[in-house]
């Protein structure tokens, strides 16, 4: 993970792609955004982004399939953050091997958490696992 | 609004009709059971009376069933079984499967609906006296490769002497499967479609809070209107996916404690002003719906906050005790008053109705979820100092088996 590698937000609707983007950039961190999962892999093979903030549910290539081909193409190369409704978030992250997730409706400062731990580079899943 | 009304006028008929097909079910299983294993008894009992003529007549009378028959011997052969049995396993005639169990578990295979294979010996289960039939749901591999969910219901027939005898009724559910799967589709697009505006309007409202500070007040009520509205979806989702038909009774092996953690976690950024606490001291292995666990413990959460509008400490504790996990849920919000106490678990009442601490929610929570719970063979209870707080309390039985 490069210092300056952008964050990937991922998010059919467009609201709320904008809000996160403008949160992120005044939060000082480069931002890159697409709105299913196809532009979603067009964007990170031009430039590894640091994190993936991912929605599950797209039209088009939707968060699994993208989480699957970015899996097969680059590993584990950034870790992804399931940003979903799903009521199961937790195990819908750990279904796609998702390194944390964030249930909508979410506070943004806990979505700037998650990204600062994660560009802190701790991986972790969030929230740690009871018991 | 109207999309609003269209949904509830779904959720609403899912839940009259999900309803009412689980209590049919529910209802006609247990008959049919109740009915063949008489029928059955006395066709045994019939042959040691040399009763011939009737002896056959039963013997059709169980043929024309529509749900399967297997009787089962304690060596694990079955003895009899019927038409309908025949065709919900693929095979030309009941004839082909008077076999033993173990052969036949080479052509058939059932599995429980989370995927482990089901041993065949749970045909034949032991029976203790005064035992009543054990059910379970699974997937039967027919013959033909084809999948078919199955409810069965094994009883033991009882019998003074002879070998013991399971009567096994199989019932195909496929259908009420399929349906339950297209709900299920239902519920998390809507979960989707509601909270995918939620999460746009709280986080604008989150923006602009960093960025006037001098609105700080009225955003922090679009703030708590969106997570009072957040809450009301996901009681509405957590009731309808309650009243799924064909699905009750099914039963997950999972840590109750790691739930409740799990419940409080998702529920902690929706109400900011509550302190909400779990103490979990040990694991509490349950064998239980976990969807419908999750609503009662989700109930009582909502209620809590509902209940202490100044905010304050909310605490589920879970313990273990004497074969029973003991899970409690408690707040230091307005008590219930004295005289309204006995009958907050009637359906739709509501104890703060026309009083100045009337807090909306739906009236839904607390007999459907006391009836979850003695569904599950546990209890629940409360106690309530107006003023001080409530603390309600349920019992599940621990699942004691090593895995």
């Amino acid at each position: 993970m490069t210092a300056g590698a952008p964050i990937l937000v991922v998010d059919d609707d467009l609201d709320l792609l904008s809000v996160m983007e403008i949160v992120l950039s005044d939060a000082g961190y480069a931002v890159r955004t697409a709105t299913d999962g196809r532009s979603a892999l067009a964007c990170v093979a031009r430039e590894m982004p640091a994190l993936v903030l991912l929605d599950m549910r797209m039209p088009g290539m939707n968060g699994w399939e993208f989480a699957r081909e970015f899996r097969a193409r680059h590993g584990r190369a950034a870790p992804i953050v399931v940003v979903t409704a799903a009521e199961d978030a937790r195990r819908r992250a750990e279904e796609i091997g998702a390194d944390a997730w964030l249930a909508k409706p979410f506070d943004l400062d806990d979505m700037l958490a998650v990204v600062a731990r994660f560009r802190a580079g701790e991986p972790a899943m969030e929230p740690p696992a009871a018991g | 609004m109207l999309v609003w009304i269209a949904f509830s006028d779904r959720v609403a008929d899912a839940l009259a009709d999900g309803r009412a097909r689980g209590v049919l079910h529910l209802g006609m299983g247990a008959a049919f059971a109740a009915l063949s294993a008489a029928i059955l008894l006395a066709l045994i009992r019939s042959g040691e009376r040399a009763a011939i003529g009737l002896a056959a007549e039963i013997r059709s009378a169980v043929d024309a069933m529509a749900d399967g028959v297997l009787v089962v011997d304690e060596a694990g052969r079955v003895v009899e079984a019927n038409r309908a049995a025949a065709e919900l396993l693929g095979v030309p005639s009941k004839d082909d499967l008077l076999r033993s169990l173990d052969d036949w578990a080479i052509r058939f295979v059932l599995r429980a609906i989370d995927g482990a294979p089901v041993p065949s010996h749970r045909f034949a289960p032991r029976s203790r006296a005064g035992e009543r039939a054990t059910r379970y749901d699974g997937i039967l591999r027919r013959a033909d490769g084809r999948d078919v969910f199955v409810a069965v219901a094994a009883s033991p027939v009882e019998r003074p002497e002879g070998p013991q005898l399971t009567v096994n009724i199989l019932r195909d559910v496929s259908a009420a499967r399929r349906l339950d799967e297209l709900r299920e589709e239902f519920i998390s697009v809507a979960a989707h479609e509601f909270k995918t505006p939620l999460a746009v309007v709280k986080a604008y409202a989150q923006l602009m809070q960093r960025r006037e500070p001098s609105e700080a007040q009225p955003l922090a009520v679009i703030q708590r209107q969106v997570d009072r509205l957040s809450r009301l979806v996901q009681h509405l989702l957590d009731v309808s996916r309650l009243r799924q038909g064909a699905s009750e009774g099914r039963r997950d092996r999972f840590d109750l404690s790691a739930l409740a953690a799990e419940i409080v976690e998702r529920m902690r950024p929706t109400t900011p002003a509550h302190e909400l606490r779990v103490e979990a001291p040990a694991p509490a292995p349950v064998l239980a719906d976990r969807d419908r666990i999750a609503c009662v413990l989700t109930s009582l959460l909502d209620n809590a906050v509902r209940f202490s509008p100044a905010g304050g400490p909310i605490q589920a504790r879970i313990d273990v005790a004497n074969g029973e996990a003991l899970v409690s849920v408690g707040d230091r919000g307005l008590g219930i008053p004295r005289e309204r106490q006995e009958r907050i678990f009637e359906r739709y009442y509501r104890a703060h109705a026309g009083t100045p601490e009337d807090y909306g929610g739906l009236g839904l929570g607390l007999d459907t979820s006391r009836e979850i719970v003695q569904g599950h063979g546990g209890r629940m209870w409360f106690e309530s100092e107006p003023g001080e707080g409530s603390t309600f309390h349920f019992s599940l039985p621990l699942d004691e088996r090593i895995a």
